[in-house]
């Protein structure tokens, strides 16, 4: 039977759920389900280009232990996620604006088209769905 | 006669294991073996429940001392 699709709303700055929405987008699309990542509001300020790489993940113990352990780093999962499995991964088009931001302020190679919020709910319908 | 590709992945976090094990999935033929050394123990069980829900063939799962011998053959 072929698995539900996983539909993963991420809206947080903070590097723990940053880490787990790329764990879980990354296990899930190369364990052959389709994944579709939604990043909006804070979430998606660590994707920008020219985010400072040291100054890229906000949080507190948890998320120094990740960097300080060299635990895998969550856009790179993002990347190899895209790579070895089906995984989607939209900019929210509301916080695109807001920002002034279009696809080339983006990291690279990781985002499809900028959605928006009404056709990610509508289509989630049809999955799973995780808000981090 | 099947190959057996080592991967070294003792000291990485999960799910690095099992995402480096994937992408060798991609560099060898039905019937090579991958054997992946992990210090782990999550991948320990990640791996098998991979191997069963993607429909490969799990050899032999084997502690040594500080870190784990994980064998898993390639079967589509």
């Amino acid at each position: 039977m072929e698995s539900q699709p996983l539909y993963i709303l991420l809206c947080s700055e903070q590097h723990e759920k940053i880490q787990m929405a790329a764990m879980m987008a990354a296990v899930a699309a190369v364990s052959e389900r389709k994944v579709y990542v939604f990043v909006s509001m804070g979430a998606i300020i660590p994707f920008g280009k020219t985010t400072d790489l040291a100054d890229r993940y906000k949080g507190g113990v948890f998320s120094d232990l990740l960097i300080e352990k060299k635990a895998p780093d969550a856009i790179e999962l993002f990347k190899q996620g895209k790579r070895l499995g089906d995984l989607t991964l939209n900019p929210c088009s509301m916080v695109m604006d807001i920002l002034a931001w279009d696809d080339g302020d983006l990291i690279d190679d990781l985002f499809d088209e900028p959605l928006g919020l009404t056709k990610f709910l509508s289509d989630a319908e049809t999955g799973q769905f995780i808000t981090l | 006669m099947a190959e057996r590709t080592a991967i070294d992945a003792r000291g990485a976090f999960c799910p690095e294991p099992l995402m480096k094990l994937i992408a060798t999935f991609q560099l060898i033929e039905i019937g090579d073996e991958i054997e992946i050394l992990t210090t782990d123990k999550g991948s320990v069980n990640d791996i098998p429940e991979w191997v069963s829900k993607v429909g490969h063939t799990m050899g032999d799962v084997t502690e040594m001392g500080d870190h784990w011998s994980v064998v898993v053959i390639k079967a589509k």
